[in-house]
């Protein structure tokens, strides 16, 4: 979930109120909203007058940087810990392809010791 | 359902790459421009739910990459990292790739059915028991900082996705190294691993029809269900399906 979106959302205020306050599109406060348009993809006056409307300082609805492998700005802890709590809790939650199939199989309840029971050593030292 | 403690081990920044290291990587995929796996249903930007800011190079002619930067496990065998190193390979010439499965975390995402419809609950417990042939569970843990110090943070219930397997080199993953997976879990990876890509089901009756006029080189009886029977053919053109004989 986007910064303003969690506004919106403590606020309890849909996006057309907030987009008649600001004099913007509904569509426009959406898509912001959602993180379909990045905030860094609108005119700066756009996002003005959105905080002037939440009465908000315009940095509250900016989205924090995210943490990159390899920054060596940070210690590799450091780096590691933020990436933990941005990648996996982010705020925004999306829908995403669930791996379960329709129907079983008999393997799915086989150990990794059965299901490869009847199989042939393979030696990694091959040429 | 397996525990952390059975799941999860710690590693060294000194230690040899394995098969089941946890990294914090970027994984590049090539595309048509605005494409969007996993599918324009879902997410028409084309984001990766786990990152959902992807960095986006173009490339000529309508295409481009683009790069997610998430948690991901190395599915590349062990006995094959280390392999090129024990025959004498000399460190420039050594392969550096290794093949990763990005990690999805449970608070990202809201696991949808082939029709949209939500199926949180049943895809869960599924993945848990690591049923679908697509994923390997990936449990919660409490405090990481016990397979990995310093990074006192919980970690939620996860799963690897086969199904955005990347390359990324032995540098970048050995850099941002979080843990790996204990070596009896890692058998339940290669458990998974074999499953998914050996992946054999019913074929459709259009395949069936393709098949028509063909000479059968081999049929491998697979398993037998009630009045039901399974068996693997393969044509002389070297293709195969699996059929259901009815054995009453």
């Amino acid at each position: 979930m986007t910064r303003l979106a969690s506004i919106i959302e403590d606020r309890d205020i849909t996006y057309a109120v907030l987009a008649g306050r600001a004099r913007l599109q509904a569509r426009t406060v959406r898509m912001l909203a959602t993180g379909e348009t990045p905030l860094d993809n609108v005119a700066v006056g756009t996002i003005r007058r959105i905080a002037v409307a939440l009465a908000v300082p315009v940095a509250e609805l900016l989205e924090e940087e995210p943490v990159f492998p390899g920054d060596d700005s940070l210690l590799r802890t450091e780096r590691l810990s933020a990436a933990v709590r941005e990648v996996m809790w982010p705020r925004r939650v999306v829908r995403y392809p669930s791996p379960v199939e329709t129907g079983g199989d008999e393997i799915a309840d086989l150990t990794p010791d059965e299901f490869f029971e009847q199989m042939p050593a393979i030696d990694a030292r091959r040429g | 359902m397996p525990d952390a403690a059975d799941v999860y081990r710690r590693v060294e920044e000194s230690d040899a790459l394995s098969s089941g290291d946890i990294a914090y990587v970027s994984l590049a995929r090539t595309r048509a421009a605005g494409e969007g796996p996993p599918g324009e249903a879902f997410d028409p930007i084309g984001r990766i739910p786990a990152y959902p800011r992807p960095a986006v190079l173009a490339l000529p002619h309508g295409r481009e990459i683009a790069v997610d930067t998430m948690f991901a496990l190395v599915v590349t065998h062990s006995c094959e990292i280390d392999r090129q190193t024990n025959r004498g390979v000399t460190a420039d010439h050594v392969d550096c790739r290794l093949t990763m499965a990005p990690i999805v975390p449970e608070p990202a995402v809201t696991l949808v059915g082939p029709g949209g419809e939500v199926e949180q609950a049943v895809s869960w417990a599924a993945i848990e028991r690591n049923e679908p042939v697509a994923s390997l569970y990936l449990p919660p843990v409490e405090d990481l900082s016990a397979f990995a110090p310093g990074v006192g943070l919980p970690w939620p219930r996860a799963f690897a996705d086969l199904r955005g397997l990347a390359t990324v080199s032995r540098r970048l993953v050995a850099t941002d190294r979080l843990c790996g997976l204990t070596p009896s879990y890692v058998g339940m990876l290669q458990r998974q691993l074999a499953r998914f890509f050996t992946w054999r089901d019913l074929a459709r009756h259009d395949l069936v029809e393709a098949m028509v006029g063909r000479r059968i080189e081999a049929a491998v009886p697979l398993n037998a269900r009630e009045d039901r029977w399974r068996v693997a053919l393969t044509t002389d053109d070297g293709s195969s399906l699996t059929v259901e004989l009815r054995t009453q």
